[in-house]
């Protein structure tokens, strides 16, 4: 199977002709059309292909248990929805890259390796719609572990908070399910974000070996990464206090948490907690989604005059 | 050229050329099937078979030339049959070819089940896919190349791998689609096989086909017994001269049948 990317390079004087349309009906449909259903289709299968894969299941079910445990054993469930989120964000911090890792980076390398995607490419499925329902489906599968994880263990919240609490909250109207609620869906978000970038580095690399690598790689750099680097540019002076609120939105780890601190924490011990600039992180998790979709759509496979979508 | 079926033809490629970096892969190779028609690209390890199939199925874009799948307005134009097929476990063959049909919703509801009884694994049809067999894998990766009724399949090498009994089995089925007006290209080492189903034989070697015409013709025109002989001949230029071909279309072998042709010249040993 060629691997070297080579294709047509004069569209004027190459090209593979494959009947434009598949038949008067096909003709009928709309490209949206067609691209929605191939998109649900393969989303489908997804979802089916990890409902029948015993090791992602079982990381699921550790995370799941971690979660709790964490929940459970530390003091945040006691002391209410915000001290439980501050327990709970550097673990979800760490452990929903490693779970998407689990879940991405063979999504689509696997497909590649079978010669699948060749075959998928025969039925006429575009790239979008293969990596738009290789995403998808994951996505639903990974957001739905972590967010209802989240929810309940944060259910058990009201059953569990002393009348005092014993974390941090001067005025108790500080600490509310609303906040919390906002730590699940920023969740969710970063969730969808560390795993748009697993999909894409699957669509991008050619082996296994490389996949696993860049997929680590990946995730080390969100979790410690950009922390070491900037603890280090500050001590060292090549970095500004001025300019860190911009730089925390540049990983997604740090621009997760910004975000939770500034809007679903708030106040630590009476004082407002210095999270980055919350616009710039929410941007530089939406350009990390935009940017690591449009890789994976770039880079499925090469466009063929002609033939390809 | 015409962009219509009543011509009968399956697939024409035209002048197709492809490199990889400096290595010049394939020069100038036109083919063309009719409908019905099962033309078999055989050739030395290396020598551009997959390139090329790749090309036809419209999986790569060549250097220059030109291919193309004259529409009839049929649900699905190519099939395509890769080596080694293989499968996402955890499905039933059903399954497997349910989702498939489900990207061709022009498709009736029966396609699945009319495509395993076509390629004989009507009975198989509930098991798990790592339970088949890898004869039965191949079998599986014909059906889903079939559905939609493509008019063109290109099979990449279906019987490597398998036992004799398997591949005159795959062979069979794939003549059986071929009546039903389905050109082929198959790309294959077994020769045995090629020589007793296929309508068509092209060998390509450096870069060109270096022969073509109907099997019995090839043997006629080398002298020898079998197309494996014949091949090696070509191949390895031992079987004399008269094995080059040059021009247009023609029915050298006077079997009614239009041959595949390149447009290069060719020495009996390579040689332009």
């Amino acid at each position: 199977m060629s691997e070297t990317g080579s294709g047509p390079n004069d569209a004027a004087e190459t090209g593979v002709t494959h009947a434009e349309d598949r038949g008067s009906e096909t003709a009928a449909r709309s490209r949206s059309e067609r691209l929605r259903s191939d998109l649900l289709v393969v989303a489908t299968r997804e979802l089916r292909t990890i409902a029948r894969t015993p090791a992602l299941l079982a990381l699921s079910v550790v995370f799941c248990v971690s979660v709790v445990a964490v929940a459970w054993a530390g003091t945040g469930g006691r002391g209410g929805f915000v001290p439980l989120t501050l327990d709970l964000l550097t673990f979800v911090e760490v452990l929903v890259p490693l779970l998407a890792v689990a879940f991405g980076y063979r999504s689509i390398l696997g497909d590649r390796e079978t010669g699948e995607l060749d075959v998928l490419r025969t039925f006429g499925v575009s790239r979008l719609a293969y990596v738009g329902g290789v995403y998808l489906g994951r996505a639903l599968a990974l957001v739905s572990v972590v967010v209802g994880t989240l929810l309940a263990v944060g259910l058990s919240v009201p059953f569990l908070t002393a009348d005092v609490p014993t974390f941090l909250a001067i005025n108790a109207a500080a600490d509310s399910g609303v906040r919390y609620v906002r730590f699940v869906v920023l969740s969710a978000a970063f969730t969808l974000v560390v795993l748009a970038v697993m999909v894409a580095i699957s669509a991008a690399a050619r082996t296994v070996r490389t996949a696993f690598a860049l997929a680590t790689a990946s995730a080390a750099t969100f979790v410690l990464g950009l922390d070491t680097a900037l603890i280090a540019g500050l001590a060292s002076g090549v970095v500004s206090e001025n300019g860190l609120p911009l730089l925390l939105a540049l990983s997604p780890n740090t621009a997760f948490r910004g975000l939770v601190l500034s809007t679903a924490v708030g106040v630590v011990g009476g004082a407002e907690v210095s999270a980055g600039h919350p616009l710039a992180n929410a941007v530089g998790l939406l350009g990390w989604w935009l940017g690591t979709v449009a890789v994976a759509v770039w880079r499925i496979w090469p466009p063929v005059d002609g033939f390809d979508r | 050229m015409s962009r219509n079926s009543e011509d009968g033809v399956a697939i024409r490629a035209s002048g197709v050329e492809q490199t990889f970096g400096d290595v010049n892969v394939l020069s100038d190779v036109d083919l063309t099937v009719d409908r019905g028609e099962i033309a078999a690209v055989v050739g030395p390890n290396g020598s551009g078979k997959s390139t090329l199939l790749r090309i036809l199925a419209g999986l790569d874009g060549p250097v220059t030339g030109d291919v193309e799948v004259p529409t009839d307005g049929g649900v699905r134009n190519v099939g395509f049959l890769p080596q080694q097929p293989a499968f996402r476990q955890g499905f039933t063959a059903h399954d497997t070819l349910a989702f498939y049909a489900s990207l061709l919703p022009e498709v009736g509801s029966d396609a699945v089940t009319d495509t395993l009884d076509r390629v004989g694994l009507a009975g198989v049809s509930d098991r798990a896919v790592g339970s088949l067999s890898g004869g039965m894998i191949r079998l599986l990766g014909l059906g889903r190349a079939v559905l939609g009724d493509p008019a063109v399949l290109i099979l990449d090498e279906p019987g490597s791998g398998l036992d004799p009994a398997m591949v005159e089995r795959l062979f069979g089925v794939v003549r059986t689609l071929s009546t039903g007006g389905t050109g082929v290209v198959v790309a294959s080492h077994e020769l045995a096989a090629v020589q007793t189903h296929a309508d068509t034989v092209s060998v390509l070697d450096g870069g060109g086909f270096v022969a073509s015409g109907s099997p019995d013709a090839l043997l006629a025109e080398t002298g020898t017994g079998s197309l494996s002989e014949a091949f090696l001949g070509i191949v390895r230029g031992e079987a004399g001269e008269s094995t080059v071909r040059s021009g247009a279309d023609t029915d050298a072998d006077g079997d009614g049948r239009r041959s595949t042709r390149d447009s290069q010249t060719t020495g009996v040993d390579g040689d332009e």
